[in-house]
């Protein structure tokens, strides 16, 4: 008898300390696979990497933080799946993902499971107006940058503006907003709205019906591998419009795409790039991405990536808790001008980035991105 | 009216490459009554060993670029010839006998199997064909706009498609591939060696299917692991359309089923394009079950 309450008090004692030792577990939803593979896979070298810096510096509360990643595929119903998977395995809160609608899809399911989701590329505007407390995304929202895309189209004098979307809920929503602004000005028309159908390979079709509204101005608010298509073709076609794009079409392989004729020319918006981020943090932490995997990130959604991971560390250590309301808290009162890999971070009541703004790039000769003054 | 020869080019240059493809979903249906779901991956496989080849070997560089491009033609569509006939021995043969479903739950597997396959291999990023290799110039023609590119797709397709139909109708293989569609066991009682005859079919299929995925890689420059998905299902639709088991309906099917993408798009909506494309799929076989051209195999009694 004795003998069985000594086995039932140690093995007691083993669970609750096992309980308490356990790491602290972060989730990372991004989209490994499908047609935004190599955002998700940067991503999910920037969060590690940063994982293994934490935990060689000693952790998180004295525990190791442990990664675990899921693959959101890029599609709305992998992201349901990935995200139920996620809520069963003890993290505190998920980083992640990329596109609007696929976060959309996962945003109740977190809620629910009263995990925190801090979104690194999600801009679309109604994710943050749904009044969860348990959301944060760390990349600005699509009605500021149809605001700075707007100004860029109306300070070059466009007067006859084509707006071309994908139908995605961040491209849409772009694409609204945009319409919206501009149909405010009495000078300038919008002349076409239309959605092409994206993953295809062929866009002639629409290109020859954009020619014939004859827009000064073409503003597509898809994402990188559409726009690179759109301008090779556009090139193909001898069609000397030049087309503005949206944060979606920001990555280096849209240059390789289009190649570099058709690319030159091109203006699009963007929290500022990589190799364009001013701080110190940023510059240690480019160099260490450098060493670790051969060359600089790509993308700077992978880089909110980690630095939705690093709010959300400073956060479980500044509430000294991992319950998941203490750090919500945390994240939207006392994290003020945090600095981040992108620049000073803090979070409105909504769980919206305050303070950074979208900046205009145009592509150089070279396929260079050259932020504009 | 310009507009609309212009996009009628645009049909045509998107709907050769669907009937290549759909070659390939219609010659395996015709003969085993399956549909080869890997098809739309071997397309892209296609288009990935076209650069490998294309990077590795330099062929245009010797050989200039029109009898460099023909060489890596012949050389990509031997390839994944090669891959078709594996596929074939793997994955389908050993379920010959088994009910159709499995073979159909089977080419499911090998498609996703491929598919991450070549995400593996190459990388989930967008790779890029060099932009010199083919001349970039325009050939003005009744004032359309059209590439030099463009026309040599539509030829190099017409020139394979009306090859294959030849080699069908004309040769002692063809006959023999002919009659393993009408009647497997009739076939064999012949003394037609049937299991050769669909590892031929799981060679010409592919091989077409991945000059397909050349063509696209040369003509768009961009391609992606999951390039294939789109492909194949607007493929596999132009099969349907013109009658699936029917050579010439593959063709006519696959180039209809462009030209009224680019009209639907150009006149109705271009968010609506597939939906019209689908929408007029349904109708034809509403009106004609057996698709456009029907299938040319008669019912077994």
């Amino acid at each position: 008898m004795k003998k069985l309450l000594f086995v039932a008090l140690a093995l007691g004692l083993m669970l609750s300390s096992a309980y308490a030792a356990g790491p602290v577990k972060i989730g990372l939803m991004g989209p490994m696979t499908g047609s935004w593979a190599s955002e998700g896979q940067e991503m999910k070298q920037v969060v590690e990497l940063l994982a293994e810096e934490l935990n060689a510096k000693g952790g998180l509360m004295g525990q190791q933080v442990v990664v675990v990643s899921e693959d959101d595929g890029g599609d709305p119903r992998t992201a349901a799946l990935a995200a139920q998977r996620l809520a069963t395995q003890g993290i505190v809160g998920v980083i992640g993902t990329y596109g609007s609608s696929v976060t959309e899809a996962t945003q109740n399911i977190y809620n629910e499971a009263k995990i925190i989701q801090i979104a690194n590329g999600s801009t679309a505007i109604r994710l943050t107006e749904k009044g969860l407390p348990f959301f944060f995304r760390t990349c600005p929202r699509d009605d500021e940058q149809a605001k700075v895309g707007v100004q860029a189209i109306e300070k070059m004098k466009f007067k006859k503006v084509a707006i071309l979307h994908d139908n995605t809920t961040y491209a849409k929503g772009l694409a609204d907003e945009a319409k919206g602004l501009l149909e405010q000005n009495k000078d300038v028309k919008v002349v076409f709205f239309e959605a092409l159908t994206p993953g295809e390979r062929d866009y002639t079709a629409i290109l020859t019906k954009l020619k014939a509204a004859e827009p000064e101005v073409v503003f597509f608010t898809g994402y990188y591998p559409e726009a690179g298509l759109l301008l090779r073709q556009k090139k193909e076609m001898n069609w000397n419009v030049p087309f503005i794009g949206g944060d979606a079409t920001n990555n280096p392989d849209l240059v390789k795409i289009a190649g570099k004729d058709a690319a030159a020319g091109f203006f699009f918006l963007s929290a500022p790039l990589p190799k364009d981020l001013p701080s110190e943090q940023a510059k240690q932490f480019l160099a260490a991405f450098t060493k670790k995997y051969g060359n600089p990130p790509n993308s700077i959604y992978a880089v909110l990536a980690g630095d939705g991971f690093r709010v959300l560390t400073t956060a479980i250590d500044g509430a000294k808790s991992t319950e998941a309301a203490k750090v919500a808290d945390y994240l939207h009162k006392d994290i003020k001008d945090f600095p981040g890999l992108t620049g000073k971070i803090s979070f409105n009541d909504k769980g919206d980035r305050v303070g950074e703004v979208y900046r205009v790039y145009e592509v150089n000769k070279d396929g260079e991105f050259i932020l504009m003054p | 009216m310009e507009q609309f020869f212009q996009q009628l080019t645009n049909g045509l240059a998107v709907g050769s490459i669907y009937a290549l493809i759909a070659l390939g979903y219609t010659m395996v249906y015709g003969v085993l009554k399956l549909i080869n779901f890997a098809h739309g991956d071997l397309f892209t496989i296609g288009a990935y060993l076209g650069l490998t080849v294309l990077t590795s070997l330099a062929l245009t560089g010797h050989l200039g670029p029109f009898l460099g491009v023909s060489v890596l033609a012949l050389m990509v569509m031997g390839l994944v010839a090669l891959v078709g006939a594996l596929l074939d021995r793997l994955a389908y043969r050993p379920l010959r006998e088994s009910p159709r479903l499995s073979a159909v739950v089977s080419a499911l597997g090998a498609s996703i199997f491929l598919q991450n396959g070549v995400m593996l291999i190459y990388g989930a990023r967008f790779q890029v064909y060099p932009q010199d290799i083919l001349p970039k110039m325009a050939i003005n023609l009744f004032g359309l706009y059209v590439p030099l590119i463009r026309i040599l797709v539509l030829v190099a397709s017409v020139v394979m498609m009306v090859a294959l139909y030849l080699f069908i109708q004309k040769t002692r293989i063809g006959t023999a591939i002919r009659a393993a569609a009408i009647d497997q066991g009739a076939a064999r009682l012949m003394g037609i060696d049937v299991n050769r005859v669909i590892l031929l079919v799981f060679m010409l299929g592919p091989a077409l299917g991945g000059a397909a995925g050349l063509m696209v890689g040369l003509y768009y420059g961009q391609i992606n692991f999951t390039m294939g998905w789109m492909y194949g299902l607007k493929a596999f639709t132009a099969a349907i359309l013109g009658g699936i088991g029917n050579i010439p309906g593959a063709m006519v099917g696959g180039i209809l089923l462009g030209i009224i993408e680019a009209m639907g798009a150009a006149y109705i909506s271009i968010a609506w394009k597939d939906a019209i494309a689908f929408m007029v799929l349904i109708l034809i076989l509403i009106l004609r079950p057996t698709g456009l051209l029907g299938e040319r195999v008669a019912e077994k009694v």
